[in-house]
């Protein structure tokens, strides 16, 4: 028995330990512990909604529109507001832009390097490397099948160059040669493929990005939505800006990002075998749906979300969300005591002891749906999507599992259940990309067609400074729940609830182990200083720890005591 | 790409003269595979990565630790958004990126030794990103399983200079609002108190705006010395964050015409008038965000609508005068105030008490009418209380013009003063017994 | 007929000058403060910001002239005499204030029915009156680091840094505002309640009859009846 600590993870949002037992070449228990505390609900608690949607956001610089989306939802719940048609489809883009962003951006720039190893790529023959592009998934016969914008001979030079010089830069310290270099599989022209395609993916999520900037000011962090619908007014200059940036990533989406998937697949199909983790999934739904308003009635607006909402159980079998079945348990984490919180409005209180994986471990709490720990996430949303029948993820999910199976050598469609692994999470999120990015531009089209039609209603104020609300979405990473409660215009109560809290989990009451935790046991290890397939099986949760790790309602132990003067904190 | 045009372009060309792009490159492949460029290459790497996980010590690029405090990732993933440079150019051409935890290919053991190697060979600058944590004996933000506060210390100490990213960076950011629950602070404070000299570069925003970490890193990359950048007395660039947003503002124009946005997504919001009365924090905080703009220059938040909330401001000395205090509620004018458990708007207390105050003076003004003094006031004392209780300390001479000696009676000494005799009224002279007889208990 | 006599030499030509400069500068920067605060005239705006800038200075300077000429012009030390002191020992508590600020606080409060002695404009006003020239050279002072031009300026930076940045120094330049309004209330209050005489003295120069003072026997020496 050995342990093996990973120690930063890197490649991911935050600060996240991973500590596991390797017994006979597999991890037989695994710990996963998130590294930082900032209290966020604390800071939000006494300011207003409109500050908090602002201030949220901050909790995460990948996914800060969902933060903002999701606490601008609890606010206008609690204030009883319907937003305008015009503010969800603006709201939609943004959303979506953050979406491709992130989706890309976790692909290509985060995950991808545990997959390619650029240096491999020095060896390339770039007169294959164009034979390659063309023929690599192969459907339509003598055209690149995916991206080959990049010139891959400057490219090389490129590669070349740097390598002379020999500072390693960010792949100083690499794992390449794990596994006594075996588990870097490509060959060199498809590592200069997916060179290039980290190169250009650079830009793409950066493109998108720039959509987000477009209708939001900047990203990260947006500043257009506001409880009430959006600060953003379209002009004709934007709307067409808009739609020549969502063309550009939509042809980059649907021409690389699935074909660079299932080229990458069979190099590492054993990462089907392993990384299944709870096999419970939950999705509180993103993209508000076209039949807006749904009036009060918060399920039927959940399920109409173009990716919708469902809780999942092992068989998959769907059920709609119930606030009252969430729970947070704090018996392993850096908080005080032992006890179950029924949402919303948990009481908490930090208090760091010692790290120790036999008691408590993580500044992340361990949430339940009903009792039990549960998946979310990309997966989840599109396990959500294919189970109530969403027609381009039925569609695309069932396409996508027959390239898979063709790609993998197997007899037929890959089944459904092969996306519950390390490497079928890492996979299934292109389609979730690709419908995006299809979204995206019916959505610029609805937009135009709106302002045509002489709809210019992009706020409404609020009639009640007071109430209760809660914001169910989606992150990138999985399901995103902001609770609030509202008294003169002054929060009370704040309440988050974030996908990787639910991921990255600690055991819970029952010693029942984490999504990841659970994902990561069984795993093979030969090199416990460089266990790879731990780290791809990471990855492919996307985690966000600096997400996962907050504190509600504000305590008032000792701790925290602070000098407050009419400027604030000294 | 913004190249694709010229690529479609040039692929037009070739196909009219019946030859497909992909055949065209792929020549210029086997020519460059036939020169031998690269195979060169792959040796050397081989041999730098034998005596060190960073390769080579010394080259052409400047090496750098980025390290990630209590972050959100959001200033890595504003870095990641440059455009000219783009971010590859940098850390393939510009920069040794040795350890980033976004960005690095490396994890865990590998990652620290990375970056242990890069310190000890020295030379480089560290760009940190994020608030530091003190609370729980800096146990609230753990790396490598140790505290976050040691890395810093470690890298900071070595370096030629510490580039502070973010406004968490510089003075503890958001993390750092009342209630500072995790005790956060910025770089520049945390080095003071432990002693460390190294030359501190402060970037605030949230995110830092990428055009701004790039321009200092130019500097230093092409510049080889950090000392060059001028710098105010917050150790901020001063070509940045030198005049306020509101100086340079695209609708400072509305403003001064006064053309105003009174609500969002109004008629003069479509206008593109100014966000002043929306709380816009433009005119009290200093950056050049209207010039350099976000997102390869696409827009900023006035530009898009939303008041400037101020991210910008940021006190490395003082954590407590950070963006998030100083700035919320963000759509008011003024931010609120806080003394011990209250909450308020200064507005609310000047008006409260300018009120109390007119509204004591109608009640005062009802007391002088009932009291007689509207018509001229009441009798002026003939004798101050004080005088008349010590007349051998008093000031007044209230001098007998025959006798010499002072008058201690205030009906004689009025009439010897004014020539007739005192006017008596009732109420007055009532008054005036009382007020001796105030006297003669003291 | 129980109030002192109001000669003009408590009030030189001087002085009713520069009080009237006072009172139209804080005008004018009390309604171009609160349009720039919120611009509730919109149009009003640019012409707004520019007259609070150029009244600021007017308020400065004049404030600056007048505590200068204290030292330079004479004026009566109280009312009802005509007799006259350097002006700046007639804002400086003098010995004929002795132990009269507490009588005037009283007299005010209704616990004594008689007007105390001593001093122009009552002991507290005048104390009231000290504070004056610090508040505006206060005011001034944070208007300086608001304004974009001097911002800058390393002073001024010290002094926005000192006080915790631009949206402190705003807040206090704003609460200062209602200072100078409920200094102006309660001086407009006092001055006139009692009769409009020291108003029509300060604005027009018009003397009126009264009691007669003698600041240096501390007492009320006679009785003047100007005809009026």
């Amino acid at each position: 028995m050995t342990r093996s600590v990973i120690d930063p993870i890197t490649r991911i949002e935050g600060h996240l330990r991973v500590e596991m037992e390797v017994t006979n070449g597999k991890v037989s228990d695994a710990w996963v512990s998130g590294g930082c505390f900032r209290g966020m609900e604390m800071v939000v608690e006494g300011r207003t909604p409109e500050d908090a949607a602002q201030i949220v956001q901050r909790i995460c610089g990948v996914c800060p529109v969902s933060h903002s989306h999701a606490s601008t939802i609890a606010a206008e719940k609690s204030y009883g507001i319907t937003i305008s048609n015009n503010a969800r489809i603006i709201r939609n883009l943004i959303e979506g832009a953050q979406f491709l962003h992130s989706n890309i951006l976790w692909f290509y720039n985060l995950a991808a390097l545990d997959y390619v190893n650029p240096l491999n790529a020095l060896n390339a023959n770039v007169a294959d490397v164009y034979d390659l592009a063309a023929t690599y998934y192969n459907t339509n016969e003598g055209e690149a099948i995916t991206s080959t914008n990049t010139d891959f001979v400057a490219l090389k030079e490129k590669l070349t160059k740097f390598a002379a010089n020999g500072q390693l830069s960010i792949f100083s310290g690499n794992w390449f040669d794990a596994d006594e270099g075996t588990a870097y599989k490509l060959t060199p022209e498809l590592d200069l493929v997916c060179t290039a395609h980290y190169l250009e993916a650079l830009k793409m999520q950066a493109r998108s990005s720039e959509v987000a900037a477009l209708l939001g000011g900047k990203m990260p962090h947006v500043m257009t939505i506001i409880p009430g619908g959006t600060a953003f007014v379209p002009t004709e200059q934007k709307l067409d800006d808009l739609k020549a940036m969502v063309d550009e990533i939509y042809n980059w989406v649907s021409t690389t990002m699935i074909q660079d998937t299932l080229a990458l697949a069979p190099a590492y199909q054993d990462g089907l075998n392993w990384g299944k983790g709870c096999g419970r999934y939950i999705a509180w739904g993103v993209f508000e749906g076209q039949g807006w308003p749904y009036g009060d009635d918060y399920i039927e607006q959940m399920k109409n979300r173009y990716m919708p909402m469902a809780v999942l159980d092992e068989n998959l079998k769907v059920s709609d969300v119930e606030e009252s079945l969430i729970t947070e348990f704090m018996g392993h984490s850096w908080y005080k005591g032992s006890d179950t919180f029924t949402s919303p409005y948990f009481t908490t209180e930090p208090e760091f002891t010692e790290y120790n994986v036999e008691d408590r471990y993580s500044w992340v709490k361990c949430p339940a749906y009903d009792g039990k720990p549960m998946e979310a996430g990309s997966l989840a949303r599109i396990l959500a999507a294919y189970q109530r029948k969403v027609p381009f993820i039925v569609k695309h999910v069932d396409e996508f599992l027959v390239k898979l199976g063709a790609a993998l050598g197997l007899p037929g469609a890959a089944p459904l259940s092969a996306a519950q692994s390390t490497l079928g999470r890492t996979a299934i999120r292109q389609v979730e990309t690709l419908y995006v990015a299809t979204l995206m531009k019916e959505w610029v089209v609805e937009l135009m067609e709106a302002v045509k039609s002489g709809d210019s209603e992009y706020f409404r104020k609020s009639q009640t400074i007071t109430g209760e609300g809660t914001g169910f979405w989606e992150a990138p990473r999985g399901a995103l729940y902001h609770s609030e409660k509202v008294k003169d215009g002054k929060i009370e109560g704040y309440q988050i609830i974030i996908p990787s809290t639910w991921n990255l989990a600690p055991m819970n009451a029952d010693g029942v182990h984490g999504p990841l935790e659970q994902a990561l046991i069984g795993i093979p290890v030969e090199d416990v200083e460089k266990p790879i397939n731990a780290l791809r099986t990471v990855h492919s949760f996307d985690p966000c720890t600096a997400c996962a790790v907050h504190v509600t309602e504000p305590a008032t132990g000792k701790s925290f005591e602070t000098v407050t003067s009419p400027w604030g904190v000294k | 790409m913004e190249n694709q045009a010229t690529i479609s372009e040039f692929d037009s060309i070739l196909s009219s003269r019946g030859v497909t792009r992909r055949s065209f490159m792929k020549l210029c492949g086997a020519v460059a595979a036939a020169a031998g460029l690269s195979q060169l290459a792959t040796p050397r790497v081989a041999q730098a990565l034998e005596k060190s996980v960073i390769g080579a010590t010394k080259g052409d690029l400047y090496p750098v630790i980025w390290i990630e405090g209590a972050s959100c990732t959001g200033c890595t993933e504003s870095f990641a958004q440059i455009e000219s440079p783009d971010p590859a150019t940098i850390v393939l051409d510009m920069i040794s990126l040795n350890y980033s935890e976004t960005l690095s290919a490396a994890a865990g053991h590998s990652m620290e030794e990375a970056k242990a190697q890069t310190i000890a060979a020295g030379d480089y600058i560290l760009v940190y990103e994020g608030g530091v944590l003190e609370g729980f004996d800096y146990n609230t933000l753990r790396v490598a399983g140790e505290t976050g506060n040691v890395a810093l210390e470690e890298a900071a100490e070595h370096a030629n200079a510490v580039v502070a990213i973010g406004s968490c960076a510089v003075n503890g950011g958001w993390m750092a609002a009342h209630p500072n629950p995790a005790g956060a602070l910025g770089v520049q404070q945390y080095l003071q108190k432990v002693g460390i000299t190294t030359p501190v570069i402060n970037i605030p925003g949230c995110p830092v705006n990428p055009e701004w970490l790039m321009a200092v890193l130019v500097d230093v990359v092409l510049l080889k010395d950090p000392s060059l950048i001028k710098l105010n007395s917050f150790n901020m660039p001063e070509g940045m964050f030198g005049q306020s947003l509101h100086d340079n503002c695209e609708r400072r124009g509305h403003f001064e015409n006064g053309e105003f946005v009174y609500e969002f997504g109004s008629e003069e919001e479509a206008k593109g008038y100014c966000l002043y009365p929306l709380g816009c924090r433009g005119p009290q905080t200093k950056s050049n965000c209207g010039v350099v703009m976000w997102n390869n220059r696409r827009s900023w938040c006035v530009q898009a609508g939303s008041p400037c909330i101020g991210c910008c401001e940021a006190n490395p000395n003082n954590p407590g005068q950070n963006w998030v205090e100083v700035n919320t509620p963000f759509y008011k004018r003024h931010r609120d105030l806080r003394v011990g458990g209250l909450v308020f708007q200064p507005g609310t207390v000047a008006l409260a008490v300018t009120g109390l105050v007119a509204a004591a003076l109608v009640v005062h003004g009802f007391g002088m009418k009932k009291t007689g003094r509207m018509d001229g006031g009441a009798d002026f004392e003939t004798i101050r209380k004080w005088d008349k209780a010590h007349p051998e300390q008093s000031i007044g001479t209230y001098a007998d013009a025959e006798k010499g000696g002072p008058i201690l009676d205030d009906d004689a000494l009025y009439e010897a003063n004014a020539g007739h005799a005192r006017p008596v009224r009732g109420k007055i002279a009532a008054d005036e017994s009382a007020d001796s007889a105030d006297a003669e208990e003291n | 007929m129980a109030h002192l006599a109001h000669y003009r030499e408590a009030h030189p030509l001087l002085f009713v000058v520069t009080h009237w400069i006072n009172l139209i500068a804080m005008i004018v920067l009390i309604v171009t403060g609160f349009s720039i605060h919120f611009p509730f005239w919109p149009l009003f705006m640019g012409v707004a910001r520019g007259m609070h800038v150029f009244f600021g200075f007017v308020l400065f300077l004049n404030c600056m002239f007048r505590v200068i000429a204290a030292f330079f012009v004479k004026t009566s030390p109280t009312g009802g005499t005509r007799k006259q002191v350097k002006d700046y020992k007639t804002w400086l508590p003098q010995k004929d204030n002795r132990h009269q600020a507490l009588e005037w606080v009283k007299y005010y409060l209704f616990l004594r029915k008689t007007h105390p002695l001593g001093a122009k404009l009552g002991v507290p006003q005048k104390l009231s009156y000290l504070l004056i020239p610090l508040l505006i050279v206060l005011m001034f002072w944070t208007g300086l680091c608001l304004w974009a031009p001097t911002m800058n300026l390393g002073a001024m930076w010290a002094t926005t840094t000192f006080l915790g940045g631009l949206m402190s120094v705003r807040i206090i330049h704003y609460f200062l505002m209602y200072v100078f309004i409920v200094f102006m209330f309660i001086h407009v209050y006092l001055a006139n309640v009692e009769g409009f005489a020291p108003t029509a003295l300060m604005f027009i120069h018009k003397e009126h009859g009264g009691l007669v003072y003698d600041p240096d026997a501390h007492n009320i020496v006679g009785e003047d009846n100007i005809k009026h």
